[in-house]
């Protein structure tokens, strides 16, 4: 397998070709936080926690380097001014979801209406369902702000015998919801 | 039907039709576009069918239904040609007149033609009418031409012979090169060079490869793609075909919404037509190449328009976009490498090659080659399709083109590039319309919404409007787009219903800059444009609603009220009949008067639409003035 | 004595007998089956199989359509004389779904495709044990209304139904034909008429929708078929669905899901993601409101307004009458005729208050004219 050397918060490494800028951070011990990331699940990409900044080509950006594999040179760093501003802000947003971050990061309380229910939307069951127990039992019903978290009525029965996305979940609402459907 | 083996049959059946069309030398055109059916053009074909058959001027008089002529506000509109006369607004009423006059005895019917607002002059020919006059029709003036139905139309005005000049006389690089020379951007939005694109696909050494046409027109406001595939989709598969040579597709698809019925069902008679005579299929024309076409439907989702989430809904899945570090021109439908056009970038392929590169460069700005459609909307005379060379001045189009603000209102705005885009105010008009001008005043050309704001709209209210359309149509998957949108949205509905506070401006900035850096897909990160740009040029409008609780425009519901002007009332009781929620009735006194219970008021305005002109007894007021003189 | 017969030596009843040729499919199902509980028996051609059920009695028989000598078919149609209560179920090769069709038609419940996994084995046994024993309780003589009412409870499939149907109709002609005292007879007579017309009503309402239910998994078919069975055509399959029947039932869905073999999870979040598909049923007429931007600044809010007044429902219900569904959509493309509303395939450009009143009223009348041709 390939090689390739890239630097992280100033340390250079070397990483195989394929890897994450996720998991590369963590060989070196650098954590970056997540929320809908696990490491049996494919990468998905959606909370934005573990968004770093990026230099490439004397181009810099932001990507989530829980999707982005690493590239020959790169320069990453991943608690910028610019990446904990991000952090805050999904921090208040899904306000008290991140309360242990909160600390970490700063934020004593939010500025926005709060959630309407418990759930996150990170999709960690829904994908473990998909992906490990090919259950498909809990969906992602509707989209937009309208997106809820829904178990199928035809499944709630084995959904109710079930709970192994239990210890995956963030906000709480499938171990809430998981047996009463039935 | 014969199928075409060789460019020859191509050019002999050219000849035998375009034979075949001389015969009859007028030919009455009729829009059967959805504006003008809307309008009942229907029954204007049924009733021209009969009359021509009574007079007996079938073999003398063609008769066609057409796609759309642009100027739809005044449809049904009929066009009678080699001469370009142009009747507006023709009801099946006006039908036997126009035959017996026009046809007959070769007079014009006056009441139908164009009347100039500020000459009173009748104008016959639809090339003089100014709506018309600036425009350059490079793809909309073969609507007039062909029945879109029909594919021999088509090849009888020199269709498909792009096609045959680059299948026999040209290898895929030569056409990709012509594509860059002519320096063609998509016309979806973003305004990417398209033969770059095309060769970057190419060159990616994986198979198969798939082409796609973006149909999926999802911008509220905007019907560009609708027309040219209802009025004249064999433009559009032409240089499907052409971009599959060039890329090496054998298989393509037509992504086209299904609110389209119209365009779905003549998209469907095309491609049937062109398995036919064998301009899809193996061996085309004889070339040895081969390629096929399908059409998917589009279930509804603004977001599919985003080229990967359209992939994902190709392949059945829910249509979130996915993620990008990977370009689908590497690995999109299926994984294999797949390029995505708009439909009116397809649509000016055939032009390129049958006319060069060098003569489409000459038309346009120095970065923007070529014309581009606009649907002109709005609070605007003449609304409709106008189709301009890139770099024309706002100002020539909605005060030239779209004859200005109807009823002496004030110009207030124009809005580009739909929920990606943003409002450009009065100081702005005299910018050039092009990709790269309108992007570096914060809009952008979209896929080619305009639509014009007069004094009556409310710019806090348009906000509102464009982050709920996309705070509804976001898939729904990262948390910048769902919950920033969510929290924003819930910022500019307090505002605009008199709750709103200090502060709340300045968090929608700081919201709208967070979804720029950190949302998922292009959805999310432009999405603050409408808000972001109604601040920058209309801030008054938010502080009046935030500070004083009150909508300038009169347009925001919670911060208006109608009222009876009990002095100028004449009691004649239109706005109650007309009131749905039955909240208008009599007061007991003299005079019969009438009043509102605001209670059940719902605001809809019917009241004040119907008051007699010379009575205006219904009034619109601030609602803070209601509440103080409670 | 079959050597290879599994579980028949000894045994005097069973619960499943397992008809196929095919032997890594008998022993297949015999496992599944006997791990799950069950006593399963197999036999290896159609004259076996029949033996077999004419001994054994079993509830349910598993019978493979095509083998050599007597087919499934034939296999079917005998078990239907032997004894109507047991419950048959049919293997089919994948794709022969006409087979299947025709199957049901002379009394098969249900149909595998092949290859199917053990959970589909066991979830049609399962249902075909539960329809055994309610063909057994019906198949008790009744008279009293007591036992009638034993009629109702758990849904019914359609051969039960029609099964009852007949047996009450039957009883009730049997009833007249047979006694001497004519006048006692006639009371009684019209007492037991009336309670049996009240069953039959609700047996028929039954029938009724589950004649709907069959109509639309028929259409399901169809449309799958034009699809050439492609997974991928998942999307356009239910949007076909939603075209022609107005909605997307459950039990549509259901039938997709197993038919293309794509997870009813996946159908819901399909489902509830695009525009264009509904899980509810909408009503007669669908009038949509465009709320693109072009119709927003030209009035769409006040349009929708007096619509939402005059109809007495919000966008996106659909009034008590299943007459009316409103919906906001977000672009028609017809924006130079903004504000436009849309009914079926009609579009109206900005009406005022009283053409809706009027666009309303002539509508409601023409549903009304059409129920009493129907009714006539």
């Amino acid at each position: 397998m390939k090689m390739l050397k890239l630097q992280i918060d100033g340390q250079e490494l070397q990483a195989q070709k394929g890897t994450t800028i996720l998991q590369a951070a963590k060989s070196i011990g650098i954590d970056i936080p997540t929320l809908c990331h696990s490491e049996n699940l494919k990468p998905y990409g959606a909370c934005r926690l573990c968004m770093v900044e990026i230099t490439k080509d004397e181009r810099t950006r932001l990507v989530a380097s829980c999707v982005y594999e690493i590239e020959d040179g790169l320069v990453v760093k991943t608690n910028t001014e610019r990446v904990k501003k991000i952090r805050r802000m999904i921090i208040e947003l899904l306000w008290p979801s991140l309360t242990g971050l909160a600390k970490e990061y700063d934020v004593a309380s939010s500025r926005f209406w709060p959630k309407e229910t418990e759930c996150n939307l990170c999709g960690l069951c829904v994908r473990y369902c998909s992906e490990i127990r090919k259950l498909d039992a809990v969906y992602f019903k509707g989209r937009g702000i309208d997106r809820e978290l829904a178990i199928v009525p035809e499944l709630a029965r084995e959904c109710a015998f079930c709970h192994q996305c239990h210890e995956l979940c963030t906000g709480g609402w499938i171990v809430y919801h998981s047996d009463q459907a039935f | 039907m014969p199928r075409l083996k060789s460019p020859d049959d191509l050019y002999e059946l050219r000849e035998k039709l375009k034979q075949e069309r001389d015969q009859r030398h007028t030919c009455v055109t009729i829009c059967s576009g959805t504006g003008c059916i809307a309008c009942r053009s229907q029954d204007v074909v049924a009733e021209f069918e009969r009359e021509m058959a009574e007079k007996g001027l079938e073999d003398k008089v063609a008769l066609r239904r057409t796609g759309c002529y642009g100027l739809c506000e005044r449809g049904p509109i009929v066009v009678i040609l080699p001469e370009r006369i142009c009747y507006l607004g023709t009801k099946a009423e006006d039908v036997s007149e126009i035959v017996s006059e026009t046809l007959v005895k070769g007079r014009h019917v006056d009441r139908l033609l164009y009347e100039d607002v500020e000459t009173g002059q009748r104008i016959v020919r639809l090339d003089d009418i100014p709506f018309y006059r600036k425009q350059e029709r490079l793809l909309l003036e073969a609507n007039s031409l062909v029945d879109p139905k029909r594919i021999e139309d088509y090849i009888a005005i020199g269709g498909y012979s792009a096609l045959a000049k680059v299948l026999l006389e040209m290898n895929a690089e030569a056409v990709i090169e012509e594509i860059e020379k002519a320096g063609l951007r998509g016309r979806g939005g973003g305004g990417f060079p398209v033969g770059s694109k095309w060769r970057t696909t190419r060159d990616v050494p994986s198979d198969p490869k798939y082409i796609i046409v973006n149909a999926d027109e999802g911008d509220p406001g905007a019907y560009m793609d609708r027309s040219i595939l209802e009025g004249n989709p064999h433009s559009v598969l032409e240089g499907l075909i052409i971009g599959a040579f060039a890329i090496g597709s054998q298989k393509g698809y037509v992504y086209v919404r299904q609110e389209y019925p119209l365009a779905v069902e003549n998209t469907e008679i095309a491609i049937k037509q062109l398995e036919e005579y064998g301009l899809i299929g193996k061996d085309i024309l004889g070339s040895g190449f081969s390629f096929t076409v399908d059409i998917q439907r589009g279930a509804g989702a603004f977001v599919s328009g985003e080229s990967s989430a359209l992939m994902s809904a190709i392949e059945g899945k829910v249509g979130e976009p996915r993620l990008k570090y990977v370009h689908t021109a590497v690995k999109g439908l299926w994984d294999k490498p797949t390029c995505l056009n708009n439909v009116e970038t397809f649509a000016n392929v055939p032009l390129i090659i049958n006319n060069g590169s060098d003569w489409y460069g000459r038309i346009g700005s120095d970065n923007s080659k070529g014309t581009k459609i606009f649907s002109l909307v709005g609070k605007v005379n003449n609304t409709g399709l106008v189709e301009i060379p890139m770099g024309m001045s706002l100002r020539e189009i909605v005060y030239d083109i779209g004859g200005g603000i109807p009823n002496g209102k004030k110009f207030k705005a124009v809005q580009t590039g739909g929920p990606s885009g943003g409002v450009l105010p009065e100081g702005m008009l005299d910018i050039p319309v092009d990709f790269d001008r309108l992007e570096k005043v914060g809009s952008m050309m979209g896929s080619g919404g305009m639509i014009v704001m007069d004094e009556d709209t409310c710019m806090v209210d348009t906000a509102r409007y464009y982050t709920d359309f996309l705070a509804h149509e976001s898939c729904g998957k990262c948390v910048p787009c769902r919950e920033g949108l969510r929290q924003m949205l819930r910022i500019l509905d307090n505002i605009t219903s008199g709750k709103g506070r200090e502060g709340d401006i300045e968090l929608l900035e700081e919201l709208s800059e967070f979804l720029q850096e950190a949302a998922f897909c292009a959805l999310g990160s432009t999405a603050p444009n409408p808000v972001l740009s109604t601040i920058a040029h209309f801030r008054d409008e938010y502080d009046a609603h935030i500070r004083d609780k009150r909508c300038p425009s009169g347009v925001c519901k919670d911060l208006i009220a109608y009222q009876i002007d009990a002095e100028a009332c004449i009691g004649c009781g239109t706005c109650a009949r007309n009131c749905p929620v039955d909240a208008i009735s009599e007061v007991e006194g003299e005079n019969t008067v009438y009043e509102i219970d605001q209670g059940k008021c719902i605001k809809c305005g019917n009241c004040i639409d119907v008051c007699p002109p010379k009575v205006e007894a219904v009034v619109k007021i601030s609602s803070s003035v209601l509440l103080e003189s409670a | 004595m079959y050597l290879d017969e599994k579980g028949a030596a000894g045994a005097k009843t069973a619960d499943v007998l397992v008809i196929d040729d095919e032997e890594s499919m008998r022993e297949g199902c015999h496992q599944t089956l006997e791990a799950d509980g069950y006593r399963a028996t197999t036999a290896q051609d159609g004259r076996r199989g029949l033996e077999l059920i004419e001994t054994m009695h079993p509830k349910v028989v598993i019978v493979d359509l095509k083998m050599p000598g007597i087919t499934g078919m034939e296999v079917l149609a005998e078990i239907s004389k032997i004894d109507p209560t047991i419950v048959s179920i049919v293997i089919t090769g994948y794709g022969s779904v006409e087979s299947a069709v025709e199957s049901m038609k002379i009394g098969a419940f249900d149909y595998m495709t092949k290859p199917f996994g053990p959970e589909r084995l066991l979830e049609s046994v399962k249902r075909g044990m539960n329809l055994n024993e309610e063909r057994k309780a019906a198949a008790q003589p009744s008279i009293s209304p007591e036992a009638g009412e034993a009629v109702e409870g758990p849904a019914l499939d359609q051969q039960t139904v029609a099964l009852k149907s007949l047996e009450l109709l039957g009883q009730y002609y049997s009833l007249g034909l047979d006694k001497r005292d004519f006048l006692d007879e006639l009371v009684n007579l019209e007492t037991e008429a009336r309670f049996h017309a009240e069953t039959l009503g609700w047996i028929k309402e039954r029938e009724k929708i589950l004649r709907e239910v069959l109509q639309n998994l028929r259409v399901v078919d169809e449309v799958i078929a034009q699809y050439e069975y492609e997974k991928s055509a998942v999307l356009q399959v239910m949007l076909e669905v939603q075209r022609r029947l107005n909605w997307l039932p459950r039990h549509a869905l259901k039938w997709i899901s197993r038919r293309l073999k794509v997870s009813l999870g996946r159908l819901y979040s399909i489902a509830t993601f695009y525009e264009a598909l509904s899980l509810e049923p909408s009503g007669a007429y669908l009038v949509e409101v465009c709320t693109g931007t072009a119709c927003h600044v030209r009035g769409a809010p006040q349009l929708n307004a007096t619509v939402s007044a005059l109809l007495g429902i919000q966008p996106g219900q659909t009034d008590s009458n299943m007459l009316f569904t409103l919906k906001n959509v977000h672009c028609l493309g017809c924006c130079a005729l903004a504000p436009v509303m849309k009914i079926g395939e009609q579009y109206y450009s900005n009406p005022t208050m009283k053409k809706l009143e009027g666009i309303f009223d002539s509508l409601k009348r023409e549903k009304q004219d059409y129920a009493k041709v129907e009714v006539a």
